[in-house]
């Protein structure tokens, strides 16, 4: 090195560093403009579509909920309807379109409407209170499965075709064939029933009752025991997949021209592993990311029931169960806005590792 | 051209496949001097990529080094590349023995900024100074005439294909290693690009003086790159010989075969020869000279005994038992006044 | 040229007959050849055959167990009635018939006393009767303690029960008490479930239902995924932007939460409008692999030469396009029915899709509903089809894993 003449900076040098790197910014903010429009597009038409659904469906809840208050309670027609219009926050009178205004006009506002069963209450009070759960457990299996099966899927791509390598894929595929809910089932009775290594029962709901929330070491360990089923379960249910697709992502990157270089040029190991490999055969995997958090979500309504958790899914089965329509249309809606600005993170965090992205555009 | 910085004794690579053992490079032995370029042609699966995959020890799992010795030697010390421990196997690898793959199209990570993939390799051997290296990184960047601001900054996929190879070479020589390896470092590219590559590698060359081992199809740009080039066959060095020697005046039928399929300008199209049949079978090598079920002079002799490596002239050596009929053939081809004078002795 | 022309013509017409046959069994063939060197991909294929077998003659052979015997709820696996006496008694009492004039126990709540019920009925003063409460338990060791004290001549009980006792309790060996009659009723595999049914003949039935809708699913899904995602493909312009535009809307509504919501809307009573619903919400991403499969195959020689032939959409897309993609198609098809398996499960253990067969589906719905989930010694009626579900799910996947690296050359030089 000590040989070399020093670099004579160049006068000509045209663009300068700053003006590159803020053309760079420019483009990542372009990228996000984008990827956020699209989500918004998307929330909008998932709220058209249900509140078009609900309004329209042949024996739509606001006739059969006025049916169910003319029988219940024995009251007139316009009484009933007059009921259901207060709760249901619509005017029954006006054109379809009219109301759909109004009903966007209070959803900017944040409004969802009350509960129909439990009158008085607001809705978007309820799914405050059960939201934060679903996106904790949910969050919580994400994230060690994500990391878990991307790391064991990264030792499988490295030992292929060794037996370790053949157990794992034959463990990951039955792991993502089988349905999350029947291994909660079976761990349920397996290990909750038969075994009893676990209270049943005690583990219901998401913290013990008897406690009160806070910030201590009780409070946070009575969360994360009550957590750890349905979690269990998330992270049983989608390690197989990424397992799967970061061993095979990581075998393709292995024979990549880039690798043997960076072997060539007497990279560390772990260097390469790293920034060489695992980050480029990660890359897919945030794509993937985007539709497990949408499965994971959904299978929710079925996990969070089965072990009688708090959050959302539980919540939304339960406001189906009792004909609360309100309350069902704003969770649905919450729903998949989580799932659909999950996907918007997802896709941020693809653009923040992959320059291609920023730059390229749209392409999957 | 006095001292040497790399010899070659006697290396033999074996695969070991499904099939059988594939004797990919078998006794081959040359040595490469301070500044020279020797250029290694041949067929495909002649086994130049596996012998300079050996030279930095980047073989497959599945081959097999059966002999010999790689001698590398720097300010006067000499090291057996065969025998140093991974440690020192990964700081020999780009400080001393560079190897510029074919299609450097994917040779960047696609993720990092050239000037991040730079800095790796320069901490990977222990120069961690940011100054250092970013000031190195420019200079090479401007020597292989790229824009050093633009490309410093740049990520791989904003460079075209003609820029990535350049930049590449700049890496290559990042660390001044005595041996630069070539692999086809120009296929892929188009005419105009190839030739500013050679341009370019030309006078890195005189700058930083480094010897480059270049593997080439291309018998024009091996005969313009090299100082000597070696015709590889069967995993075997037939012939080797100064540039102008190997090209006025082949020894073996095999190093004329290439040169007569090479197609000419004012040459009508019948007059290029392909040479007849296949490639021989690694597995289950022809007896004797290998080259006998394709050559023209072959005779009960070349399939009983294989021929060795004999210096005919100084510095030109050939494997064939009958390089006198190889003279007689290429009379009536070699025109000499129809190539170039070679600038270089 | 037309002189040559005709007699090539007719050496195909010539050669089709045997070409076609030909055509049929090379690739069923090939298949197998590949499947016997693939351990894991028999297994899922011996699977699914078992499946098949299963749903299609199962059902032929046993028949669907709907009578109520209160008498054998909970009845533990493989269990029967069996008579139990003193080993003194053995030789005598080997019948209900050989009892007349004793007196028979039973345990209350746990078997005997219908099955003893319907013999009185016939026969009114064979035997008299006398009953131990089931508490907790304790029953069954207490009636067996009665015997052995000779309070009573035979007892009818469960053989799972009797195989607890016998010798194999410490506290109480039971020494002198044996089996005389070990057949007084029917065996039941799998136990019973909380109505006294016959679990095995549930789980042999149970599963026609689910697999037909699934597969009737996963083909709606293959259906819409191929003919959208070639048009999107093929046409190009407005069509493919608006197209793949749905798609990405559909894959981003989370599926599950929107069938219970529809499930809540619509009575979904019919097998073929689940399947139908689940279809239509599961073809994105199918449909978006097809559109690129497409556009890839699309640049071939053999779909250019059509498309400027102008043979026309449909015939591009059956004859040129889909069977270069069958096998891609075939696998997406796959794990298009094990998704819609999971959808259709779930809603039923919600019970939020109509409970019309007795499917594996009713069967966890009904062991949540009705708590035996949580009870150890009836878990078998949830375990049972929990497990028919999970062979089932992981036999397709195994299954598929195998066709993908058999088509895949990257995949199998991987292996």
């Amino acid at each position: 090195m000590a040989t070399l003449n020093p670099p004579i900076r160049s006068a000509s040098s045209r663009p300068p560093s700053l003006t590159a790197s803020a053309r760079l910014r420019r483009l990542a903010r372009s990228y996000t403009l984008r990827v956020f429009a699209q989500a918004v597009v998307t929330v909008w038409a998932v709220i058209t579509f249900t509140f078009f659904l609900i309004r329209l469906m042949p024996g739509n809840p606001v006739d059969v909920y006025i049916d169910f208050l003319m029988n219940q309670q024995n009251i007139t027609y316009e009484e009933a309807r007059a009921r259901a219009a207060s709760q249901f926050k619509f005017d029954p009178d006006a054109n379809i379109f009219v109301q759909y205004g109004e009903y966007m006009g209070r959803l900017i506002q944040l409004d969802l409407g009350e509960s129909i069963t439990s009158t008085g209450t607001r809705v978007i009070e309820q799914i405050a209170r059960f939201l934060p759960w679903t996106v904790f457990s949910v969050g919580l299996g994400l994230f060690i499965s994500f990391i878990l099966g991307v790391t064991i899927g990264t030792i499988m791509a490295y030992l292929r075709n060794s037996w370790l390598d053949n157990l794992f894929s034959l463990l990951a595929s039955i792991l993502g064939a089988v349905p999350n809910y029947i291994w909660g089932l079976l761990i349920l009775i397996v290990f909750g029933v038969q075994l009893q290594w676990f209270q049943v029962g005690a583990l219901r709901g998401t913290y013990n009752s008897s406690l009160t929330p806070g910030f201590n070491l009780t409070f946070l360990l009575s969360v994360l025991t009550h957590a750890a089923l349905p979690v269990l379960v998330y992270v049983l249910g989608s390690i197989g997949r990424w397992m799967l697709n970061m061993r095979n992502s990581t075998i393709g990157t292995l024979g990549e021209d880039y690798v043997s270089v960076a072997r060539a040029r007497g990279l560390p190991p772990s260097r390469i592993l790293l920034a060489y490999v695992g980050r480029n055969a990660a890359l897919p995997m945030f794509t993937l990311l985007a539709i497990d958090i949408g499965f994971i979500i959904g299978g929710s309504v079925i996990i969070e029931e089965l072990f009688v958790y708090k959050g959302i899914g539980s919540f939304l089965f339960w406001s189906i169960s009792q004909r609360d329509y309100t309350s069902m249309q704003g969770v649905f809606l919450v729903i998949t806005i989580s799932v659909v600005f999950s996907n918007v993170l997802a896709d941020l965090l693809y653009s923040q590792l992959d320059p291609r992205v920023r730059v390229g555009g749209g392409e999957k | 051209m006095s001292e040497s910085v790399l010899r070659i004794d006697d290396l033999s690579i074996v695969y070991r496949t499904a099939r059988g053992l594939v004797r990919a490079t078998s006794h081959v032995s040359f040595s490469l001097a301070k500044g020279e370029t020797i250029a290694l042609i041949g067929e495909s699966g002649s086994g130049k990529t596996t012998l300079s995959l050996a030279l930095i020890r980047m073989l497959p799992a599945a081959a097999q080094i059966t002999s010999g010795a790689i001698h590398y030697t720097r300010n006067g010390q000499t090291r057996n590349v065969l025998s140093l421990s991974p440690g020192d196997m990964r700081a020999f690898r780009w400080k001393e023995c560079a190897m510029v793959f074919q299609g450097a199209q994917n040779a960047f990570n696609p993720v990092l900024r050239i000037r991040q993939q730079f800095a790796d390799t320069a901490a990977a051997h222990g120069i961690k100074d940011p100054e250092v290296v970013k000031a190195r990184t420019l200079e090479l960047l401007r020597l292989v005439r790229l824009d050093p601001q633009r490309v410093y900054d740049a990520y791989p996929h904003e460079m075209s294909g003609g820029m990535k190879q350049r930049a590449l070479l700049a890496l290559g020589v990042l660390l001044d290693p005595q041996v630069v390896i070539l692999d086809e470092p120009t296929t892929a590219l188009d005419i105009l690009t190839q030739r500013a590559i050679i341009d370019v590698l030309n006078e890195m060359q005189k700058r930083l003086n480094f010897s480059i081992i270049f593997i080439s199809h291309d018998l024009a740009l091996a005969a313009e790159m090299a100082d000597r080039v070696a015709t590889m066959y069967a995993g075997e060095i037939v012939e080797l010989a100064p540039v102008a020697e190997m090209f006025y005046r082949p020894h073996h039928p095999y190093t004329l075969g290439l040169l007569r399929s090479v197609p000419k300008l004012d040459q009508r199209r019948d007059d290029l020869v392909s040479i007849p049949g296949d490639p021989p079978n690694l597995i289950d090598p022809p007896s004797g000279c290998k080259f006998h079920p394709r050559c023209q002079f072959a005779t009960d002799h070349c399939h009983q005994e294989a021929p060795p490596l004999v210096e005919y002239t100084p510095g030109h050596f050939a494997a064939c038992w009958h390089t006198d009929k190889v003279a007689a053939a290429r009379s009536g081809f070699i025109d000499l006044k129809e190539v170039k004078k070679d600038d270089r002795s | 040229m037309v002189s040559q022309a005709a007699p090539t013509h007719e050496r195909i017409i010539q050669t089709a007959p045997p070409r076609l046959m030909e055509g049929l069994l090379r690739p069923l063939r090939v298949f197998w050849r590949a499947l016997r060197q693939n351990p894991v991909g028999l297994v899922g294929f011996s699977g699914l055959l078992c499946y098949a077998l299963l749903i299609t003659v199962g059902p032929l052979l046993v028949p669907f167990d709907n009578i109520v015997r209160l008498d054998q709820i909970a009845a533990p696996p493989g269990s029967r009635q069996v008579l139990l006496t003193r080993a003194e008694d053995a030789a005598r009492y080997t019948t209900l018939e050989s009892l007349a004039g004793r007196t028979v126990g039973y345990v209350r709540e746990t078997g005997g006393e219908a099955f003893l019920r319907d013999y009185l009925r016939a026969n009114p003063d064979a035997f008299q009767t006398e009953d131990t409460r089931w508490r907790s338990g304790r029953g069954v060791p207490d009636a067996m303690q009665a015997l052995a004290d000779g309070e009573i001549d035979a007892l009818v009980v469960f053989s799972e029960s009797v195989k607890r006792f016998i010798p194999h309790d410490p506290a109480t060996p039971f020494t002198n008490l044996v089996v005389s009659n070990p057949a007084l009723g029917a065996p039941h595999l799998l136990g019973t479930d909380t109505q006294g049914r016959d679990i095995f003949s549930h789980i042999v039935n149970g599963g026609s239902a689910l697999i037909y809708t699934a597969l009737l699913a996963g083909f709606f899904s293959s259906l819409i995924a191929v003919t959208l995602g070639s048009l999107a493909a093929l046409i190009g312009g407005v069509v493919d932007n608006v197209l793949t535009s749905i798609a990405n809307f559909v894959l981003t509504i989370p599926g599950f939460p929107l069938l219970v919501v529809l499930a809540s809307l619509i009575t979904l009573n019919n097998m073929v409008l689940l399947a139908a619903l689940i279809g239509a919400l599961s073809w994105p991403v199918l449909m978006r692999a097809v559109r690129s499969q497409v556009l890839s195959l699309r640049e071939r020689d053999y779909v250019e030469a059509a498309v400027a032939l102008n043979l026309g959409l449909p015939h591009i897309i059956l004859r040129e396009i889909l069977p270069n993609m069958m096998s891609f198609v075939a696998i997406n098809f796959i794990f298009a029915v094990t998704s819609a398996m999971y959808q259709q499960v779930g809603l039923i253990f919600l019970g939020m899709a109509p409970i019309n067969d007795y499917t594996w589906g009713v069967m966890l719905y009904f062991g949540r509903t009705r708590g035996t989930l949580f009870s150890a010694d009836s878990a078998l009626m949830v375990l049972a089809p929990v497990l028919a579900i999970a062979f089932f799910q992981v036999s397709m996947v195994l299954f598929a894993r195998a066709v993908e690296e058999m088509f895949d050359p990257r995949l199998r030089t991987a292996k």
